[in-house]
């Protein structure tokens, strides 16, 4: 259940200001990680500032939502939420310029399709990347089967991620039963799914408890229909004594509205001026990257093919 | 054991798998037929290593490898002569350093290290220790004409149950034979038809049959348990000393949910949630599975952690 488990311990944090703070540090180790390994022909420049590395995330995790949306068999919307939950995680204590997070993407998607019992053989997942080669397709196979104990670790092996998709469900089954009230919940839930999409894409997660999220996309989808849903809160969830809660429950759903409000989706143009950045950085310390592979690939014709893979898959209208 | 051959004639072992080799003092195997034809005098020189060797010393051999039998001979004549017991000795130490000495005597002895000095070690021990020898070499026979008689009594005593049952089954045969020979005296000479008379014949042998059924299944009555305790003797056991501590006073454990408290898994159906929420198949039910599982599950995680901040 969500109170005892570690996604509520580790992975709900207080405010946006500490999720920054996170990135930040993993930011500076990673520049301070490459600077100790390679001497010369390095300026601060190349490394990517963290707006850079949000507009890279904030596109790949679009990508990652439009990958499993188009991803066949059909994925139900609990594995969706986990991967970019994953994502989300591994990059809070990571930095892009380490990872790249074309790889880490899939991973996370392959990831989350093993923890939620949703059957995809490895070979079948990377049918899915329809412009790639066979070949192509097999290397990609690899690569996630070498990055995926490196994810489950920076996960800190916390793999159970609780969905708002479930509660949002609850709480239309409660309001079914104990508020009459309201005379067709059923035609609440598109704009619900919609909101909750929506607040996947955002740090939502990572500050708010399921339950919370889904409530507060079930009252935002009924005031955006003219219904007023105040007294459900406090007379069925027993809220008329306890105000202090009551506040601090409205002040965490207002929260939510405006960090939802907030997201806006990187302009390509940017996207792609990081995207080179990135390129570069990845090219240029092969080294760096290429410790971080947990078998020995020694070969020089596997590494130097990475880079060109990459660019070739980078095109915009990829996967979708 | 057949891929040994007599050393000599080689062929013979392998085609009479009955000859038995004969192992002497220095360790050499030789077939008995062998034995025969080389000592005929009595003595003579073994054929490997040339010592000279007499005709008694051949024992037949006991294990695989003749080494083996030679220090076992050795070992018997060793301990004939070094015959201490445990109890002889002031502490466990002593004990042990006197067995090392003895090993080393038989290794020397085996090996042919040192005979000399080995032997003359012998004899010295021999003659200080004598009056230890002669005792231990009493009680050794005492004890083994214990064990002896022990043995002997068991044997008499399976000797005598052999003869008992062989007896019973004489006497059943006896009566059987007996039981026959009537039915036929009966069919001559009595006056009645010859149906009733085979009809009370066969109900004696039946008669017959049980009885012996019951004899073999009659146990005779033991007056002793297996661990040795007489039947009717009462063993007082020491009584289990009573501990007193606090008992356990069970506490239902209380969870924190952070949130409004979900219904009650059984209260599902009567506050008409069940209604909302898609009904079991048939399929489904059969493995165990109610609606209210689903229904329960949905409420407490829309329930959990709705309150915490």
């Amino acid at each position: 259940m969500f109170h005892c488990s570690s996604h509520k311990s580790y992975w709900i944090f207080k405010d946006e200001e500490e999720l920054s703070l996170l990135r930040c540090e993993a930011n500076k180790k990673c520049i301070k990680k490459v600077l100790e390994t390679v001497k010369f022909g390095v300026s601060e420049s190349m490394f990517l500032k963290r707006h850079e590395e949000e507009c890279l995330l904030r596109h790949y995790e679009k990508r990652l939502l439009d990958f499993c949306n188009a991803f066949k068999p059909a994925m139900p919307k609990s594995v969706v939420g986990t991967a970019v939950m994953y994502f989300r995680r591994f990059y809070l204590n990571n930095s892009v310029m380490e990872f790249h997070p074309r790889i880490i993407m899939l991973t996370c998607a392959y990831l989350s399709c093993k923890v939620d019992e949703f059957n995809v053989s490895s070979s079948q997942f990377v049918a899915n990347l329809v412009h790639e080669s066979p070949a192509g397709q097999e290397l990609v196979a690899e690569q996630i089967l070498e990055y995926e104990l490196l994810l489950i670790q920076q996960l800190n092996f916390h793999l159970v991620v609780h969905n708002p998709y479930r509660p949002m469900e609850g709480l239309l089954i409660d309001l079914k039963t104990r508020y009459p009230t309201l005379e067709n919940p059923e035609s609440l839930r598109k704009n619900v799914d919609d909101f909750l999409t929506q607040a996947s894409l955002t740090d939502i997660g990572l500050l708010f408890t399921p339950s919370q999220i889904a409530l507060t996309a079930i009252l935002n989808s009924a005031s955006r229909a003219g219904l007023n849903m105040e007294s459900y809160i406090t007379e069925c969830l027993g809220l008329k004594q306890d105000k202090e809660t009551l506040s601090k429950l409205y002040d965490s759903m207002r929260r939510m509205k405006i960090i939802t409000k907030k997201y806006e989706l990187p302009k390509p143009e940017e996207v792609n001026a990081c995207k080179q950045k990135l390129e570069r950085i990845h090219a240029e310390f092969v080294a760096n990257s290429s410790n971080k592979r947990k078998r020995g690939y020694e070969d020089d014709g596997h590494v130097s093919k990475e880079p060109r893979l990459t660019t070739e898959e980078l095109s915009d209208d990829d996967l979708i | 054991m057949d891929d040994q051959g007599c050393p000599r004639c080689k062929t013979t072992k392998y085609r009479n798998p009955s000859l038995k080799l004969m192992v002497n003092v220095c360790g050499h195997t030789l077939c008995e037929n062998c034995v025969e034809m080389l000592f005929v005098r009595g003595s003579g020189n073994c054929v490997q290593c040339d010592t000279p060797l007499r005709k008694s010393n051949f024992r037949v051999q006991l294990f695989e490898d003749p080494a083996v039998d030679k220090e076992v001979e050795i070992r018997k004549k060793v301990l004939k002569i070094y015959n201490k017991r445990d109890f002889d000795f002031p502490s466990l130490r002593v004990y042990n350093d006197y067995l090392e000495q003895v090993e080393d005597i038989v290794f020397n002895l085996t090996n042919n290290i040192d005979v000399e000095n080995t032997k003359l070690r012998m004899e010295q021990y021999q003659k200080e220790n004598r009056d230890v020898i002669q005792r231990n070499k009493a009680k050794l026979t005492r004890e083994q004409e214990e064990l002896e008689e022990l043995l002997l009594l068991e044997q008499q005593g399976n000797e005598q149950r052999r003869l008992d049952v062989l007896q019973e089954e004489q006497r059943q045969l006896q009566a059987k034979r007996k039981n026959k020979q009537a039915l036929l005296d009966e069919l001559e000479q009595s006056q009645l038809p010859a149906t009733i008379l085979l009809a009370k014949h066969k109900a004696r042998s039946a008669q017959l049959e049980t009885e012996i059924e019951q004899q073999k299944q009659s146990v005779k009555p033991t007056s002793l348990f297996s661990t040795g305790i007489q039947q009717n003797q009462t063993v007082s056991l020491v009584p289990i000393p009573r501990i007193e501590e606090v008992l356990y006073q069970y506490r239902p454990l209380k969870m924190d949910t952070y949130g409004p408290p979900a219904p009650d898994l059984g209260q599902l159906g009567r506050l008409g949630y069940l209604n909302h929420v898609r009904a079991a198949l048939p399929q489904d039910t059969a493995g165990g599975y109610t609606t209210a599982m689903a229904c329960h599950r949905a409420m407490q995680d829309a329930f959990s952690g709705l309150f915490s901040l």
